[in-house]
């Protein structure tokens, strides 16, 4: 027989805000980010974790920022964590305009997408790369290896990749310190 | 012409006129201005560089995550709901061979139990029955205790809860647990009667371009019911079309049967699989009914809002639930077709209904939206092909399509004829029997999905030829190009396709191709150096049809004092960037783009127009008599399907770009260059005709006469009172609809358009004033109209978009891996309107085609998407290392004039490579599978 679930206190960084409050044991981050606090962006296509849509990035100080799927992860993980959702990418200017993100700039400017549900995933991973190869520069001819590597668990039904994989391999090449001479 | 047939269209879906008396609201999501920013930008200065835009108009929202789906609005978000939410989800039947008993919730214990539960007595009780008609939807929504369901994955019960935990924890309590759902005794299967069969045969007489002596066009496509689970055709005979139809079948097929050694008859049965279009965002629905006002609010992913809310209104028009008004909104979603007269949105609405004052969401995981969504119909085809040996040329073809519905009938009718009609293939067939039969069964429903039964008939037949090539002993291209369908002949239908084929453009330069000319050498250097790995080159080419026979739209477009533009248009974004493109086409013959967008714009209160909507059915005599109504039309507007938006819903926005351009900007533009002493600058030069004035950059100029910048000639427009303002609305029966408009100061003028309504500038005379008593505008009633004839119906269709593709794989011999090595494609487009769009469609629909070639595959019936266990974890789809992603290019033909007009490519894109890749296999391994997909296992099995 199926209990009501219990709510333990739960306590994380979102997108540089604290957030605490109680949440029912057993959900997912997914849903903890969509029902409670209204962050849509990691989205859900599978649930299983196949997929890639719902993603985000673990920031620990020190630490290269990590991927995490959202679907498959209780929300109770991420206590005490440090997250950055798609919604939390872009800078937020006085003025009320946005200042996207180079990745996401790069997406735009690069008509990477279209439907653009499976986006935010992209830009995790993406971001994930490049911050990756800040602190770990690969060879020229590498690049395209790479972007492959970190995008491949990632689906898209609308693009078939060639503008999310090309917009990412053109920052990667056009942002100093990224590759190696 | 002699009588037609039952309902020929391609979406021959009856809307009921059920929406009498409750009034309909439908619109794009948008709460407050800033959150509509958040959705979709406003075009803007600097947005067009060198012509081309910089970025999508809805780039900036779908990059940050900020809510443009369905999907991602909870009521809280709403503006005007409650901040309240509840949550449904269903529960279905896995079995179709035994009664429905009823649920045990016992393992769900007291806690879990739902706030409400939803049976189809309940439904029953409360006179809510499946709308409009059982017929498209099937006849119940749920399964009645004590029956047997019609279909795998069928729901038995709607279990609302009102807070999401508790809901969560349910919903993870019933997913995969068997003891849910009471079985009673084994029964017989309970699926409906077959869904229609239909036959496409075609003689020609004097040549490609004589009359023909028995084509569907000229004389009927031949009806038929069913005995048993074949279609009993009609006899032969000479009374009427469908006797001399099947007599002429019988011909064609006793010239086949009598073919002598001088011929090649091939004849092949192929197998295209089920497919679940795996759309990212699952079906959903919010639904919150407000008994106090008698509204039903609807939020719905939907590709057409206006049919969901035609259909909500039907649906509770006889129940207990009294519904006054209906307001529908619909986000940004996704659906290749899937999302198109599905069922879900009316489930949604049940759970709405039983909400008690809540709203009530309704959203498929993906196990749910595996067993309950639209699926890509699964297809049996038995063709035969003749060939003239010492010519090449192809003397007869026949093919019998039989596509599996599964257990509503939905549109399988018409995907079975279009795919039927689309199984020509880019080739001229002198004599053709092609046969459309839709079968019923247990299967999760089939319906509107990418391709719409054409991908599975022309990748037969491109694999069909492909081996007649090698039997032959023919280069695989050369034999195309001998049979090439050209610009002027005609279709399997018997009708002439619209403008020049260029087909055989393609070809040449597929055969020019190195991947084409040098596969050979490469071939054998490859597997020399590749021990283990066979290397193979597959080429293939098809010409899609877009629009649907009964293509209809609405655009406005105004230009302010300023020279600022507002367009507002009927369609919604789905993905492809119509929102994008529809803003460009503006710029393109207005020299500026819009500052100001609206799309999904449902209320046209300048627009009085009166629709019975059955523009397919209509009799000829009907229709001449309807359209004396000035107000009437065949189609208010059309779902966002079928591949229409650049060229149908573009007309719209092309012609009020054009109307404004002709009667207002030009007047204008004369006003002033006719201005000062004698007739000013334009005096010696007033011979300048209307086809020499140039908008570009914001400037108007031409002929030699002084720039002017928009601004001051939309300022003189506006002093002269002209008309500032055009709003239209369009027919298009495979051939656009004309009306005659006395338009005042010019006349009687003929437009490609059935209604039009105009805003006159600020400085008209009183007289003219007055005549904008139509919510604000000037309802022209036209002085005549010219609709293409009924009969257009039966051609299936003249509009085709042609795309080839070479592949290059290399197989592994051991694991029986394909590895896509490249692929090249050449499609021709008519005119691009942006090219970063075009080419986003061409490799995106190749990598669905990918997918269906070599990964994708769903068993029909049990074990299949309706036992609720299917994810993408078991259903492989494509992924970047699968599709060659830096390994890929295209070739774009350039339009043959600036003014080709853009042609629909959403589907096309994703077909020719689907049998290019079985055809590299063919090449690679020597082995030709007649069955999709075409996957490690299979190849395993060959080369064992």
């Amino acid at each position: 027989m199926t209990a009501l679930p219990k709510s333990e206190n739960l306590s994380l960084t979102v997108n540089g805000k604290p957030v605490a409050m109680p949440v029912p044991q057993g959900v997912s981050m997914q849903e903890f980010l969509h029902e409670w606090l209204g962050l849509t962006g990691a989205r859900m296509g599978c649930g299983q974790g196949i997929c890639n849509a719902c993603t985000v990035m673990v920031e620990e100080p020190g630490k290269l920022p990590r991927e995490v799927r959202t679907c498959i992860t209780g929300a109770h993980w991420f206590e005490g964590k440090t997250i950055r959702t798609v919604e939390g990418h872009a800078r937020q200017n006085a003025d009320g305009s946005l200042t996207l993100s180079p990745v996401q700039q790069a997406f735009v400017e690069g008509f990477a997408f279209q439907c653009g549900y499976c986006t935010p995933g992209f830009v995790t991973a993406a971001t994930v790369l490049i911050e990756r190869l800040k602190a770990a520069p690969v060879p020229r001819e590498a690049v395209e290896r790479v972007v492959t590597e970190a995008l491949d668990p990632h689906i898209c039904r609308c693009t078939g990749y060639v503008r999310y994989h090309a917009a990412v391999r053109d920052l990667v090449l056009a942002t100093p310190g990224l590759v190696t001479a | 012409m002699e009588a037609s047939t039952p309902n020929l269209s391609r979406r021959g879906f009856l809307r009921g006129s059920a929406a009498a008396g409750i009034a309909i609201k439908v619109s794009l999501l948008r709460g407050t201005p800033a959150e509509a920013r958040l959705v979709e930008a406003a075009p803007g200065p600097g947005w067009i560089a060198g012509g081309k835009p910089r970025t999508r108009l809805d780039a900036v929202a779908k990059v940050t995550g900020a809510k443009t789906f369905t999907r991602d609005y909870r009521a809280r978000d709403i503006a005007g709901w409650p901040d309240i939410q509840a949550h449904a989800f269903l529960i279905a039947a896995t079995k179709a061979d035994r009664r429905f008993e009823g649920l045990d919730l016992s393992s769900f214990g007291e806690g879990l139990q739902p706030d409400r539960l939803v049976l189809h007595e309940d439904l029953v009780k409360d006179g809510l029955a499946v709308p409009p008609h059982p017929d498209f939807f099937g006849d119940r929504f749920l399964v009645p205790a004590g029956e047997t369901p019609r279909l795998l994955g069928q729901p038995v019960a709607l279990l609302i809860y009102h807070d999401y935990p508790r809901y969560a924890a349910a919903k993870r309590a019933v997913r995969f647990n068997e003891d849910v759902v009471r079985y009673g005794e084994t029964t017989a299967y309970a699926t409906p009667a077959h869904y229609g069969a239909t036959r496409w045969v075609r003689i020609e007489g004097d040549g490609p371009e004589g009359d023909d002596r028995f084509s569907p066009y000229r004389d009927a496509p031949i009806f038929s019911g069913f005995k048993g689970d074949e279609p009993a055709w009609p006899a032969a005979g000479t009374d009427g079309p469908f006797a001399r139809g099947m007599a002429a079948a019988d011909a064609i097929a006793a010239e086949i049967a009598a073919a002598g050694d001088d011929a090649l008859v091939l004849k092949r049965s192929y197998v295209s699989q089920s497919v679940d279009a795996s759309a990212m965002e699952a079906d959903n629905g919010n639904v919150w009914y407000d008994a106090d006002t008698g509204t039903l609010h609807l939020m719905m992913a939907t590709q057409g809002p206006y049919e969901v809310a035609e259909q909500a209104a039907a649906l509770v028009k006889a129940s207990r639930f009294p519904v006054s008004a209906i307001d529908l909104k619909a986000g940004t979603t996704v659906g290749y077709g899937t999302k198109d007269h599905h069922l879900h949105p009316l489930l949604c609405i049940l759970a709405g209904l039983y909400g008690g004052g809540r709203p009530v969401r309704l959203a498929n995981d993906r196990f749910e939206q595996f067993q309950n969504g639209l699926k890509r119909h699964s297809f049996t085809m038995d063709t035969t092909l003749m060939i003239d040996r010492a010519s090449g040329r192809f003397r007869a073809m026949t093919g019998r399509y039989v596509c599996d519905g599964g257990g509503r009938p939905n549109f399988s009718m018409s995907v079975s004829f279009v795919g039927a009609t689309a199984a020509q293939s880019i080739y001229y067939l002198p004599k053709s029997d092609f046969q459309a039969v839709a079968l019923a069964s247990r299967a999760v429903e089939a319906g509107s999905t990418r391709g719409y039964g054409t991908l599975q008939t022309m990748s037969a037949t491109e694999m069909l030829v492909d081996e007649a090539a090698e039997l032959l002993g023919r280069d695989a291209i050369e034999l195309r190009l001998a049979n090439v369908f050209r610009s002027g002949q005609r279709n399997s239908q018997g009708a002439v396709p619209a403008g020049a084929l260029r087909n055989d453009e393609i070809l040449e330069k597929a055969a020019a191709h190195p991947l084409w000319r040098e596969r050979q050498a490469k071939k054998a250097a490859f597997e020399a150096k590749n021990p283990g790995k066979r290397y193979g080159v597959g080429f293939a080419q098809v010409h899609k049809d877009y629009g649907t026979g009964a293509e209809a739209a609405l655009a406005s477009l105004e230009i302010d004092p300023q020279g600022r533009l507002t367009l507002r248009h009927v369609a919604h974004e789905m993905g492809p960037g119509v929102t994008t493109s529809q803003a460009v086409m503006v710029g393109e013959i207005l020299g500026r783009v819009p500052e100001t967008t609206e799309f999904g714009v449902v209320r046209w209160p300048q627009m009085p127009l009166e629709t019975e909507d059955q523009p397919y059915t209509t009799p000829q005599a009907d229709e001449d008599r309807l359209s004396k109504n000035p107000r009437w039309t065949p189609r208010f507007t059309s779902p966002m399907s079928a591949t229409n938006s650049a060229y149908y819903l573009g007309h719209a926005t092309r012609s009020a770009a054009r109307i404004l351009r002709d009667h207002a900007l030009w007047p204008a533009a004369r006003s002033l260059w006719g201005r000062g002493f004698g007739g000013g600058s334009l005096a010696s030069y007033h011979t300048m005709r209307a086809d020499e004035l140039r908008l570009a950059d914001g400037k108007v100029s031409g002929a030699g006469l002084p720039p002017l910048t928009l601004e001051a000639v939309a300022a003189e427009a506006q002093r002269l009172g002209l008309p500032v303002g055009v709003t239209l609305h369009t027919f298009n029966r495979w051939q656009w609809t004309e009306g005659e408009f006395e338009l005042p100061g010019t006349g009687r003028t003929r437009l490609p358009i059935d209604a039009l309504a105009l805003r006159y500038g600020a400085g008209a005379s009183a007289e003219r004033q007055a005549l904008m008593t139509t919510g604000g505008w000037h309802f022209v009633e036209r002085s005549a109209v010219f609709y293409p004839p009924t009969q257009r119906n039966n051609v299936g269709t003249t509009y085709y978009a042609p795309m080839a593709t070479l592949a290059e794989v290399a197989v592994d011999t051991g694991s029986g891996t394909v590895t896509i090595l490249s692929h090249h494609s050449i499609l021709e487009c008519g005119r691009q309107i942006v090219p970063e769009l075009v080419s986003g469609q061409i490799q995106g629909g190749l990598a669905m085609g990918i997918g269906h070639a070599l990964k994708e595959f769903l068993p029909l019936y049990e074990g299949g998407p309706g036992d609720g266990t299917w994810n993408w974890n078991r259903y492989e789809l494509p992924r970047s290392k699968d599709v060659a992603v830096w390994n890929q290019t295209v070739e774009i033909l350039p339009p043959l004039s600036e003014t080709d007009p853009p042609k629909g490519i959403a589907e096309v894109v994703m077909i020719a490579v689907v049998p290019a890749l079985a055809n590299a296999v063919a090449h690679a391994i020597g082995h030709r599978f007649h069955s999709l997909p075409i996957r490690p296992e299979h190849i395993r099995e060959v080369l064992a």
